[in-house]
């Protein structure tokens, strides 16, 4: 009966499709957490990663560092230019944060947005479609890493907490198209100027502030960093420089693009900031007027 | 000892296209994005030297762990990883099952794969890429590097698997 076998393998088709639109519907819905079979297998193969890639990091460490040795010469010439502006920098710097410290001890404010913990994380994975740009990273739960904490290397911010499980955690970054995913970020000029990170443009390899309104002027140059004002990141990440400037679609905002501090490639070693200020309930910011409406 | 070498090899590719993609160099060749499909490449040659059977079931299990470990959304690979494979087995029905054969149904399906997760993720809005750009940006270059690993591991995975099915056949 070949009419019969046909029919079998249509209804295995149909049915897959179904299951394969369920499953996606499943996972792309918002989840606090991931549920406990997927954190079982991400944490064996966490385990395993982690197992695999010390070694390898420190075969891919010994020929960077080949790799730096060719241009040693020069990049010496360079930091000894760089080193005499330093000291003045530093002796400012100092003078600078006994004044704030001073003037904060007068106001009576002891925390602040900048003030954060640092947690120091060992990348041991990366999605290799690329599509989702992701990097799992060897602390979990058991470190204290939450959901939504900012993940930074030296350079710059590069992404945030994506899923926690017990003994690793993914990291999205920012390279990633998310629309859940806004950072309020300043840009630093004359006055500070206020926008969102929302979106990534792949082929410039540049991040989107969009929410700019059309009034102000953005420069390029001009330095961009988290606001804190999005309840999640702490102040003062560096997120990047300002390259260019545009009106969105109906010229009510403007978008500017940056160009990202951090690399978003050959990530080794990261930062997880964890927040000092308390992050704000929904419940505080709506009034009782907000109620009624 | 011999049953777990299957296995252990196909989460080594796993492995091995996780950290390909953290240590290689991002901002080469002009920003383009080279894909390693490593392991799916394997799975395809399973599936041609080896049998239907195992390649379905291999390419079932690993699409799943591959969609939870890396990709965070269940169905994209593991939906399809076992219907390329199916297909690879309804094209190995007219062809012979030699190295030459094999290398061009294996960038075969790799294309049909880039192609079908583009598809997939441009539905549920992982990417707004457009598809010009696409091609341009991501598929010939994964095709070109993945073209030059088969060259290279091509010889090898097949004598390994033709190897595999004589063990199973002899059972």
């Amino acid at each position: 009966m070949p009419q019969f076998f046909l029919n079998k393998r249509l209804i295995i088709l149909l049915v897959s499709i179904i299951v394969l639109v369920a499953l996606i519907g499943f996972s792309l819905r918002e989840r606090s957490k991931l549920s406990w079979p997927e954190q079982f297998v991400k944490d064996t193969t966490g385990w395993v990663q982690s197992l695999v890639s010390k070694p390898a990091n420190f075969v891919g460490g010994f020929f960077e560092n080949l790799q730096d040795l060719q241009n040693t010469y020069e990049e010496n010439k360079e930091l000894k230019s760089r080193i005499e502006d330093l000291v003045s920098l530093e002796a400012e710097n100092q003078e600078l944060k006994k004044d704030n410290k001073e003037l904060r001890d007068i106001l009576g404010e002891k925390r602040t947005l900048r003030d954060f913990k640092p947690l120091p994380a060992t990348v041991i994975g990366r999605n290799p479609d690329r599509w989702h740009e992701m990097i799992i990273i060897d602390k979990g739960n058991l470190n204290g890493i939450k959901k939504n904490m900012a993940v930074v290397t030296a350079k710059g911010l590069i992404g945030k907490v994506k899923t926690v499980n017990q003994f690793s955690s993914t990291v999205q970054l920012l390279s990633a198209m998310d629309p859940k995913n806004r950072i309020s970020v300043t840009i630093q000029g004359e006055t500070s100027i206020y926008g969102f990170v929302q979106g990534f443009d792949d082929k410039k390899k540049l991040l989107l502030v969009k929410s700019i309104p059309a009034g102000v002027k953005v420069e390029k140059g001009q330095n961009v960093i988290t606001s804190g004002k999005g309840g999640v990141f702490p102040e003062g990440l560096v997120v990047g420089k300002v390259v260019e400037v545009k009106p969105d679609q109906y010229g009510l905002n403007q978008t500017a693009l940056i160009k990202p501090g951090a690399d978003f490639y050959d990530i080794e070693n990261v930062i997880v900031i964890k927040r000092l200020m308390t992050q704000p309930e929904i419940t505080d910011m709506e009034n009782e007027k907000e109620k009624d409406l | 000892m011999k049953k777990f070498l299957l296995p252990l090899l196909f989460l080594f590719l796993f492995l091995a296209e996780s950290l390909f993609v953290q240590f290689f160099p991002g901002n080469s060749f002009g920003g383009k994005v080279i894909v390693p499909h490593f392991l799916f490449t394997a799975i395809v040659f399973l599936t041609i030297f080896t049998g239907k059977k195992q390649g379905i079931i291999y390419a079932a299990i690993f699409g799943m762990i591959f969609d939870i470990v890396y990709v965070e959304i269940i169905g994209i690979y593991f939906f399809l990883f076992p219907f390329i494979c199916y297909l690879v087995t309804k094209i190995m029905h007219i062809m012979q099952a030699n190295i030459i054969i094999a290398f061009l149904v294996s960038l075969f399906a790799i294309a049909l794969l880039e192609i079908g997760v583009y598809e997939m993720n441009f539905l549920i809005h992982v990417t707004d890429l457009d598809f010009m750009g696409f091609l341009n940006l991501r598929f010939y270059p994964t095709l070109i590097l993945n073209a030059i690993f088969v060259l290279i591991f091509g010889y090898p995975l097949k004598r390994r698997f033709e190897k595999y099915a004589d063990a199973l056949r002899d059972e």
